[in-house]
């Protein structure tokens, strides 16, 4: 059944692309707004001079395949890095179309940017070389960005989204460190469960500051805590997502989705299922994305003794909360949604635990302090919800990764 | 792709045209009933989804009212005496009688009065079908509430049997607590929940005697989400349409820049869900009827931000929302460059960094919007979109566009962030499932 599976798709692979590519020249939108960059690559080189406290990063949107921790091919809409292709060039939207075909990536693009930053993100529509019949557009919803404007909020129904073969240049102002995320908003339901999901942090303004906490000196902070108090060594983001099978081959084969059935069978850490979250490396690509890499993110979390790990954690799953534990290590819990847990009066309500419990659209801080005696040891950072530790059908995987000391 | 429901083609005109029309009293208020002495009955009713669909509802009403989902919201005093008798009028299909009825008031010392004609069930005292019992407690903590079905409550809340109660402080209406720190401009309630209908199915045509309700209530699949009653985009529409008689509640917030609105979010049902609301971060002040204060009178100092309010069954969590638009880096009322009609003034008197009247942010008047927006061929645009980036004003749509949001307002999601719980019956858009619309100063809210 895999081998009559696998051809089905190898040959909408093959038409659907070349409906596409056929029929790709819409508007020839493509534009890349970044100031400083004179070619649209949201980068700057040669002359090109990048101002201070400026970010840029061009998103594709479209669709592709990622592997599952038990060998499934899986069909996913998601994000792709365009940053660094000539978007704003004679030959650029060409360029920029063929690099964001069946390039999207699961999980989206890690987003890292810095209080103070002024972020110009441009999100171009590529369109799903898998799916012709569709002509969605796509957004970029920033969740949890403090002060939003409704412009660039990216929800659909409340301002605008992108048309297939266009580009839409987002702004945002970083005034707030914390651990975000961010999605597409269109027809959410269906776009976030088919993968269109990434982690977005902003570090604080605070790092490269050095405070003493519990003996020890930092100078990388989670917040601007003015002691040290969320002060880690290493950070590592941990993004919490499951995904419903049925539901994706149904999109594959043009069928009708199956919301009200909608069941999550994988489990997964940053994209992937246990042992593929311990992978250093990226997943190998599936051929049916033309050799684009499509998992690149590892969840092996590797630190030595003494060392303060911070976790930012966000779920993005569709259908459940999910519970996240810690074993022989306790969690320090010093944010919540992108603020330090402190009142309003400077009483810290950190607390420790062994494990939080994360609905979709929250994130929370967490700081691991590694003992000193603890070489060579591995913990685990799994859910307890132990029969999301499985790959569908397969046994011990699913939403789990190690903590390795050197 | 999904069936391709347009938000905008699903509301009604009449949205549009009660924030144009409707003249704008002291504060939004929640609905509800108030005083000392209710009656309520409860009756069945239908819950009419936006599908066209209906559902059965066992709901508690106001005296001789009909059913509601969610019951009538009960708005009382601190320090009052409260009295509720409740009528057990329910009538079910089958040989069966009709179960009896109660309430729980969770939070609350409730007992059975004095007089009470109840009937002694396993959580409290019930009414057999036709009879009475009646409850009384001391609304002795303000705060937010739940009550709901004492008697088989995992059906008969499943079946509509819950709803919201608000005691409000000696401070004041527009305080949440006895503390200065919970003064509000605005309150709405966000009562969340679900329902599974093939237990209402099976009830509706066997019922208490079905024997299929057992393995539905042993293993539940909701596929219908709710706000106060209502799915989306029913949630948006106004109060008491006749169209929905057993569902009087809307849920339609609105706010002015430098408002502070206060959330009260129940969770109702039996599942959690992450309330997600866009615009900005929320501060939890209390939960399940308590300030988060370190002692008596030190205000909410154990509150903190969040940005999704993580809602689990039964709890009630308290949040103050604001939103001023402060430090986006852009002008949000447009520059002299965008058209003289833009050009405003922002006039700081109280060195607070804030117009003194319209609450923008001075440090950021007159800078433009850094990127350029699209050409409208580049775009699809949402039936909340003004056809501007700019607060208050109305841009040009192509026809058909935009339309229900005719102050020119920015409007923000608020909902379960549990994507699949945005449907109604597979159908996306729906559900457990709002929009926030912050209007300019000056445009009246309903
Ligand atoms: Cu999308
Ligand atoms: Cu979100």
């Amino acid at each position: 059944m895999a081998t009559g599976y696998h051809r089905i798709i190898m040959k909408i692979v093959l038409t659907g692309s070349l409906f596409f590519l056929g029929s790709s020249s819409v508007h020839a939108g493509v534009l890349v707004q970044c100031p400083g960059d004179a070619d649209g690559s949201a980068t700057w080189t040669g002359a090109e001079v990048q101002p201070a406290h400026t970010k840029c990063m061009h998103l594709g949107a479209g669709d592709g395949f990622v592997t599952m921790a038990d060998g499934k091919l899986q069909y996913v809409f998601g994000f792709s890095d365009l940053t660094g292709i000539a978007a704003n060039t004679p030959t650029g939207t060409a360029e920029i179309l063929e690099a964001g075909t069946t390039a999207a990536g699961f999980p989206a693009p890690l987003i890292v940017l810095d209080e103070g930053d002024e972020f110009y993100l441009t999100l171009t529509n590529i369109g799903m070389s898998m799916r012709p019949d569709l002509f969605d557009p796509h957004t970029v919803h920033f969740h949890g960005f403090p002060q939003a404007a409704s412009i660039f909020d990216g929800v659909p129904d409340a301002s605008i989204s992108i048309n297939m073969g266009s580009s839409l240049t987002y702004y945002f102002k970083l005034n707030n460190p914390g651990t975000y995320m961010y999605h597409c908003h269109v027809e959410a339901a269906e776009h976030m469960q088919m993968g269109m999901l990434g982690s977005l942090y902003v570090r604080a303004a605070q790092n490269g500051t050095v405070f003493n906490y519990n003996g020890k000196d930092f100078n990388k902070f989670a917040y601007n805590d003015g002691d040290g108090s969320t002060g880690y060594d290493l950070e590592y983001p941990i993004q919490i997502g499951s995904f419903d099978s049925a539901f994706h081959d149904a999109n594959l084969a043009v069928q009708p989705l199956p919301f009200a059935t909608m069941f999550d069978n994988y489990s997964m850490l940053n994209g992937r299922g246990y042992p593929d979250t311990v992978n250093p490396n990226p997943l190998p690509p599936p051929a049916e994305n033309g050799g684009k890499l499509s998992q690149i993110e590892s969840t092996l979390i590797t630190a030595s003794p003494g060392e303060s790990v911070l976790l930012r954690i966000s779920n993005l799953n569709v259908t459940r909360m999910n519970t996240l534990a810690t074993l022989g290590i306790p969690m320090r819990v010093i944010g919540k949604d992108a603020k330090q847990l402190r009142g309003p009066d400077g009483k810290n309500l950190y607390y420790k635990t062994n494990s939080i419990t994360v609905g979709g659209g929250e994130s929370y801080d967490v700081i691991l302090d590694i003992p000193a005696g603890a070489s060579g040891k591995t913990y685990f950072l799994y859910t307890t919800q132990l029969h999301y530790l499985s790959n569908d059908a397969e046994q011990f995987g699913g939403m789990m990764t190690e903590i390795r000391i050197n | 792709m999904t069936t391709r429901f347009n938000l905008t083609m699903q509301l009604s005109m009449a949205i549009v045209l009660a924030l144009l029309f409707q003249v704008s009293p002291l504060q939004a208020r929640i609905d509800g009933i108030t005083g000392t002495n209710f009656t309520l009955s409860v009756k069945t009713g239908r819950v009419f989804t936006p599908d066209g669909g209906s559902i059965l509802l066992w709901g508690y009403a106001d005296g001789a009212g009909p059913a509601q989902y969610p019951g009538p919201t009960l708005i009382v005093n601190e320090g009052d005496t409260i009295t509720i008798t409740l009528n057990n009028a329910l009538t079910v299909a089958g040989a069966n009688p009709a179960p009896n009825v109660s309430i729980l008031f969770p939070g609350q010392r409730a007992e059975a009065s004095t007089t009470d004609p109840g009937v002694p069930g396993i959580l409290t005292s019930e009414a057999v079908p036709g009879g009475s019992v009646t409850y009384t407690f001391i609304a002795d903590h303000p705060g937010t509430y739940l009550y709901y079905s004492g008697t088989d409550p995992a059906l008969q809340v499943e079946m509509g049997l819950m709803g919201a109660i608000i005691v409000r402080p000696s401070s004041g209406a527009g305080f949440a607590y006895n503390h200065p720190d919970t003064a509000f401009d605005r309150e709405y309630l966000f009562l969340l929940s679900e329902m599974d209908p093939r237990i209402h199915e099976a009830i509706e045509f066997d019922g208490p005697q079905s024997t299929a309700v057992g393995p539905y209530l042993a293993n539940p699949f909701p596929v219908v989400w709710f706000i106060n009653g209502r799915n989306a985009p029913d949630t948006l529409d106004i109060p008491n349409l006749p169209v929905l008689p057993n569902q009087p509640y809307n849920s339609a917030p609105m706010m002015h820049p430098g408002e502070r609105v206060l959330l009260r979010v129940i969770g109702g049902g039996r599942d959690l869900h992450p309330f997600h609301h866009h615009g900005n971060h929320s501060r939890i002040i209390a939960r399940d009827g308590r300030l988060l204060a370190s002692s008596p009178g030190a205000g909410p100092d154990l509150s903190h931000e969040v940005f999704t309010i993580k809602s689990v069954p039964g709890e009630t969590v308290d949040a103050i929302f604001e939103w001023t638009g402060k430090g986006l880096g852009w002008d949000i009322y447009g520059t002299p460059a965008d058209g003289p009609q833009f050009v405003h003034t922002c006039v700081d008197g109280n060195g607070d960094d804030f117009d003194d009247t319209t609450h923008e942010y001075c440090p950021d008047h007159d800078k433009p919007i850094p990127v350029v927006l699209p050409d409208n061929l580049d775009l699809a645009f949402g039936g909340f979109y003004s056809g501007s980036p700019f607060l208050g004003t109305l841009g040009s749509l192509p026809p058909g566009e935009g339309g229900l949001n005719p102050h020119g307002g920015f409007a923000y999601m608020w909902h379960s962030h549990t994507e699949k719980e945005l449907t109604n019956f597979d159908i996306f858009p729906g559900g457990l499932m709002t929009m926030l619309i912050i209007v300019p100063q000056g445009a009246s809210i309903p």
